[in-house]
C-alpha cells in the first residue's frame, strides 16, 4: 500500500506537474495568440518604427519697427509660401447699423474687387497671374481676411493687400452686381432647409439682439446700401486698434515686421465700432417646429455654454466631445446612428462666442424617425448630466486630444489662422507648447461637474419638417 | 462616409485653388511622387512632406458604383459604410474607437469610379492605421444586424444629401438624361427603392470581387521617407494575396449624338439655374485631348477673368455667375460643364442664345498670346499643392485610381504648358458639337 501510495502520490504529483505545465503552455499560447495574432492597438503603437516626434512649434511675437503693429509669427520654410491671416475685431455683421443689414458683408465682397489703381478685372488678372489669393469674409463679430502667396511674389502680394485695404475701388457697377448677387444669395438660402432652420433658430434664441441677424443681410437694406456707406464702413472699422494678425510660412521676423508696416501701417489708428451687448439668449423658450414638407426633417438644439476664458472650458469641451462632438464615437452617434440606425448624423458643438456662449447640436432624420432621435438626444443629455462620463471614456477622450494635436499643422494657411485665434482669445504666445499640458491637467471630476452643470436641463429644440408623421 | 462625384474643379476648389493652379516650374515635380508596386499588385504612391510629424494614409479601390449589378444602385456605397462595422479580428465599433483614441481623422467616400478609405494621423499612429486598413481589405465580417443598420443609415444619408437639396436632385436628373444607359447615369447614393432591395449577399459579392490588393492603390503623404514606406507597405499589405478581380462595368461606346433639354420645376427651387453638360473625352477616352480642353475651360469660364464671365456677367450683365468646369479624371467619358445663374427677367431661350454668341466671340478672340496668359494662370501656384499632405494625397490618389500614372500626375504642368492656341480652338469646336444636355432648374410659379 505504501508503495502503491507512493506510486499514487508520484502519479498525482506527475499529474499536477503536467497540469501546471499544460496550464502554463495554454496560458503562454493564449498570451502569444493575444499578443501576436489578435489586434492590439497599444502594442502596435508602442512597437511602431515611426515614433512620436516633437517638432518646433515656436511662435514669435513681432512688433513692426515703425507703427508698432503686433503679430504672431510661425516660421516654416518647408515650402516657399506665406500665409497672412488677419481680423478686424468687432467689424462683423452683428455691428451693422439699423437699415444697413448687409453692409459688412457687402464690404467684404467688394474689398476684394479692385483698388484705385486696378479695376476689378485688372486686379483679378494680377491675382491669378501670380497665384495670389486674397479674400475677406464678414463674420458675426469680426471681419476676417487672408492672404496666401508664394515667397517669390510676396512683395507684389503685400502691395495688393495694402491697396485693397487703403484704397478699395467700390465702383458703382461692381456695387450693383454684388447687390444682385446678395439678393440672389438670400433666395438660394431659402432652398436649403438647413439655412432656413438656422435663420429661424437665431431669431428664436437672440430675439432683438444683433446675433439674430441674417448672415447675408436684409433685402430691403441691401437695396439701399451706397458707396458712401461702404467707404465709411471701411474708415470706421478697418483700423490698427482692432487689428489682429497671424503670419505663417517662409518669412523671417524682419520681413514680417516690414510687411506689417507696409500693409497695415497706413490704416487709421482708431475707428468707430458698434458695441455689441451680451446676448440674453432664450434657452428656456418652447420648442418650435417650422412646418414644411421635406424628405428629411432637421433639428437644432441648444443649452447655455461657456466662453473660451471660462475655467469650465476644458472640462466642458471634453464632456461635449464625449456626448456629441467626436463624430461616430460620441454617445449620441453610438445611440442614434450606430445602434438604432435612425439618422445619418447627430452632433453637438461648443460655441465659445464671448457674447453668447452655447452648446448647440443637430440631427436630421426622416419624419418617422424624428421623434425617436429627439428622445435619444434627451435621454443621453440626462444620462451624462446625472451619471457623468466613465473613466474609460474620459481617458479615451484625453488620448484623442493629445494624439490629434499635430494634425492642425497640416497647412500654412491653417497655422496662420490659429495664430490669429490665439491672440483673439488671449491664449498666450506659448499656447502651442502648453496646449497638451492643459489637456493633461483636465480632471475627470471636473468633466463630470461640467456635465452636471451644463447638461442638467433638456435642450431647447428648434426644427423644420413635417415631424408629426 | 459619403458619396461623391468629383469634377476636377471641385477638387481644386477644395484646395482653395483652381485647376489653373497647376503650376509652372518645369523642373519641379508637382508632388514629388515615388511609385512602386508590391508583389501582390498593390500600387503604392508616396508623397513625402516633412512640415509636421503627420501622415495621410489612403487606400483607393479602383471600383465604384458603376461596378454594381443592375437594379442594385447604392451597393458600393453601402459596402463602404459596412467596412467600419468590424472584421474577423476587429469587432464592430472598435475601428472608429481605436482611430479616435489615437487622435486620427478617419473617413471614406464612394464615387462612380472608385471607393476610398482614409486616415489622417500622427506619424506614430501610421502603423496602426495600416494594420486596420489591411485587415479590412481581407477580413471584413458583415452580420445581418450591421447590414440592416447601415442600409437604414445610407437611406437616411440619401434623403439628407440629395432629396433635401433641389440643386443636388437636379444635378442627378441632368446626369441621367446625358448618360442614358451608360452606368454613369446611376446615382452613387442609389435610388431609394433600390437601396432597400440590396441584400447582404450583394454587398459581400462586391467586396469579394473588388476589394483586393491588385485592385487598389495605397497613398502615403506626409512625414515619411520612401524606404520606410516600402517596408511598412510590405509588412501590412504585402501578405494579402492577390485575387481574381470580378468583372467591372462595361462602358458602352457612345455613338448616338443628341442634344437634350431638361426643364425641372421644383417647389423648393427659388431661382433659375442653367447647367449645360457636354459629353467629353477623359484620360481613358482620349488622353491627348484633355489638356487642351482643360485650358479651354480655364479660358472660357474659370474665375472672374475668364471670357464668359467678363462678357456675360461684367459686360452684358445677363448673369450673376457663369463658370465652366472640365472633369477628365474618369474611367469612362468625361464631362465639360457650363453653369450659370442668369439675372432675373431673362428667358431661358434669350440666355441660351446670348451664351452661344458669347462662346463664339470668345473662340474668335483666341490667340497664342491669350492662351499663353491662360496657361500662366494655370501654372502659377504649384507649390500650394505640396503644402497640405492630406489634400495632396487626395488629388494624387483620385487621379491614379482612374488611370493616370505617377509621371503624368507629377508632370501635369508640362502637359498644360505644351498646349497650343490651335489645339484649344480645335478642342472647342469638337466639344461644342458633342452630345449635350441643357438643363434648367426653375422655381415653381405660384399656383402651379
Amino acid at each position: 500500500m505504501p508503495k502503491r501510495r507512493y506510486y499514487q502520490n508520484r502519479s498525482k504529483q506527475g499529474k499536477l506537474k503536467y497540469f501546471v505545465l499544460g496550464a502554463l503552455l495554454v496560458a503562454g499560447a493564449y498570451f502569444g495568440y493575444k499578443t501576436y495574432f489578435c489586434f492590439n492597438p497599444d502594442r502596435l503603437v508602442a512597437n511602431s518604427v515611426l515614433k512620436e516626434k516633437t517638432f518646433d512649434t515656436k511662435v514669435e511675437e513681432i512688433i513692426s519697427p515703425k507703427y508698432k503693429i503686433k503679430a504672431y509669427l510661425f516660421e516654416d520654410d518647408t515650402n516657399p509660401i506665406i500665409a497672412v491671416n488677419f481680423l478686424f475685431k468687432n467689424a462683423g455683421y452683428a455691428g451693422n447699423e439699423e437699415k444697413k443689414d448687409g453692409l459688412a458683408q457687402m464690404a467684404a465682397t467688394l474689398l476684394d474687387d479692385g483698388t484705385e489703381k486696378l479695376n476689378r478685372v485688372a486686379y483679378r488678372e494680377e491675382l491669378e497671374k501670380y497665384a495670389i489669393n486674397i479674400s475677406f469674409s464678414a463674420g458675426r463679430d469680426d471681419m476676417n481676411g487672408t492672404l496666401l502667396t508664394t515667397k517669390a511674389q510676396s512683395r507684389r502680394a503685400f502691395g495688393l493687400l495694402k491697396d485693397v485695404l487703403l484704397t478699395p475701388r467700390f465702383d458703382e457697377e461692381d456695387i450693383t452686381q454684388v447687390r444682385q448677387e446678395m439678393l440672389m444669395g438670400l433666395k438660394i438660402q431659402q432652398e436649403q432647409p438647413q439655412s432656413v432652420l438656422s435663420l429661424a433658430a437665431n431669431k428664436e434664441l437672440f430675439g432683438q439682439h444683433p446675433y439674430a441677424k441674417n448672415p447675408l443681410g436684409e433685402a430691403k437694406d441691401i437695396a439701399q446700401i451706397s458707396r458712401a456707406d461702404l467707404v465709411e464702413y471701411v474708415k470706421d472699422h478697418l483700423t490698427r486698434s482692432n487689428l489682429i494678425v497671424g503670419v505663417a510660412g517662409d518669412i523671417s521676423a524682419a520681413e514680417a515686421g516690414k510687411m506689417l508696416d507696409d500693409v497695415f501701417g497706413a490704416l487709421p489708428e482708431n475707428g468707430k465700432m458698434a458695441f455689441i451687448r451680451k446676448a440674453d439668449v432664450d434657452f428656456a423658450g418652447d420648442d418650435v417646429t417650422i412646418a414644411k414638407d421635406l424628405p428629411q426633417s432637421i433639428a437644432f438644439f441648444v443649452v447655455p455654454g461657456v466662453t473660451r476664458q471660462s475655467e469650465d472650458f476644458y472640462p466642458l469641451y471634453v464632456a461635449n466631445d464625449i456626448l456629441g462632438g467626436s463624430g461616430l464615437t460620441s454617445r449620441l452617434s453610438l445611440a442614434a446612428r450606430e445602434k438604432e440606425a435612425l439618422t445619418y448624423g447627430v452632433y453637438t458643438y461648443l460655441s465659445v462666442a464671448e457674447k453668447a456662449p452655447l452648446v448647440g447640436g443637430g440631427f436630421s432624420a426622416t419624419p418617422e424617425n424624428f421623434a425617436k432621435v429627439k428622445e435619444i438626444v434627451k435621454q443621453e443629455w440626462q444620462k451624462i448630466a446625472s451619471k457623468g462620463v466613465s473613466k474609460q471614456e474620459f481617458e479615451a477622450e484625453i488620448n484623442y486630444l493629445l494624439a490629434s494635436y499635430n494634425l492642425r499643422f497640416a497647412s500654412i494657411r491653417n497655422i496662420a489662422e490659429i495664430l490669429s485665434a490665439m491672440q483673439k482669445e488671449n491664449l498666450g504666445i506659448d499656447f502651442l507648447q502648453k496646449r497638451n499640458d492643459y489637456i493633461r491637467n483636465i480632471k475627470l471630476q471636473d468633466v463630470n461637474m461640467a456635465a452636471k452643470k451644463y447638461f442638467a436641463k433638456n435642450p431647447r429644440f428648434i426644427a423644420i419638417g413635417n415631424n408629426e408623421k | 462616409m459619403c458619396f461623391l462625384k468629383f469634377s476636377f474643379a471641385k477638387i481644386c476648389l477644395t484646395l482653395g485653388l483652381c485647376l489653373s493652379c497647376f503650376v509652372a516650374n518645369a523642373q519641379a515635380k508637382l508632388f514629388g511622387i515615388t511609385e512602386f508596386e508590391l508583389d501582390n499588385g498593390l500600387q503604392v504612391l508616396v508623397i513625402p512632406n516633412h512640415k509636421a510629424p503627420i501622415v495621410k494614409h489612403m487606400v483607393w479601390y479602383k471600383s465604384g458604383s458603376v461596378d454594381e449589378p443592375k437594379g442594385k444602385s447604392g451597393t458600393a456605397h453601402l459596402l463602404e459604410h459596412l467596412m467600419f462595422r468590424g472584421t474577423k479580428k476587429v469587432k464592430d465599433g472598435v475601428f472608429n474607437d481605436v482611430i479616435n483614441q489615437n487622435g486620427g481623422e478617419s473617413n471614406a467616400f464612394t464615387s462612380l469610379d472608385y471607393t476610398a478609405y482614409h486616415q489622417f494621423v500622427d506619424i506614430s499612429r501610421l502603423e496602426l492605421a495600416m494594420y486596420l486598413e489591411a485587415d479590412r481589405m481581407q477580413n471584413l465580417k458583415i452580420t445581418p444586424q450591421s447590414f440592416e443598420k447601415e442600409q437604414n443609415i445610407v437611406f437616411q444619408e440619401r434623403k439628407q444629401v440629395v432629396d433635401n437639396n433641389p440643386l443636388s436632385y437636379f444635378g442627378e436628373s441632368v446626369r441621367k438624361v446625358l448618360w442614358q444607359e451608360h452606368p454613369y447615369g446611376l446615382p452613387v447614393s442609389g435610388y431609394p427603392d433600390e437601396i432597400k432591395s440590396i441584400t447582404q449577399e450583394d454587398v459581400e459579392t462586391f467586396y469579394e470581387q473588388f476589394y483586393a490588393p491588385n485592385n487598389a492603390i495605397l497613398v502615403l503623404a506626409g512625414d515619411i521617407d520612401v524606404e520606410t514606406a516600402q517596408k511598412l507597405a510590405n509588412k501590412y499589405y504585402g501578405k494579402i494575396k492577390a485575387r481574381e478581380i470580378g468583372k467591372k462595368a462595361d462602358f458602352p461606346v457612345l455613338t448616338r449624338k443628341f442634344d437634350a433639354n431638361l426643364q425641372m420645376k421644383l417647389p423648393a427651387a427659388q431661382s433659375k439655374r442653367l447647367m449645360q453638360v457636354f459629353l467629353a473625352p477623359s484620360v481613358n477616352v482620349a488622353a491627348d485631348k484633355i489638356y487642351a480642353l482643360a485650358v479651354l475651360a480655364k479660358y472660357l469660364g474659370e474665375g472672374e477673368t475668364s471670357a464668359l464671365y467678363k462678357d456675360l456677367v461684367l459686360k452684358q450683365k445677363l448673369a450673376l455667375d457663369v463658370s465652366v468646369s472640365f472633369d477628365y479624371a474618369n474611367r469612362s467619358y468625361g464631362t465639360f460643364v457650363i453653369s450659370a445663374v442668369p439675372v432675373e427677367g431673362i428667358t431661358q431661350a434669350e440666355f441660351e442664345k446670348a451664351l452661344k454668341v458669347s462662346i463664339q466671340q470668345a473662340l474668335k478672340q483666341i490667340s497664342p498670346r491669350k492662351i499663353d496668359l491662360v496657361k500662366q494662370k494655370m501654372l502659377a501656384g504649384l507649390v500650394y499643392l505640396k503644402d497640405n499632405p492630406s489634400e495632396a494625397a487626395y488629388v494624387v490618389g483620385m487621379m491614379a485610381s482612374v488611370g493616370f500614372n505617377a509621371k503624368d500626375i507629377d508632370g501635369l504642368d508640362e502637359k498644360i504648358e505644351a498646349v497650343s492656341a490651335q489645339e484649344v480652338l480645335s478642342a472647342a469646336k469638337e466639344i461644342l458639337q458633342a452630345t449635350s444636355v441643357t438643363g434648367w432648374l426653375l422655381p415653381q410659379e405660384e399656383g402651379e
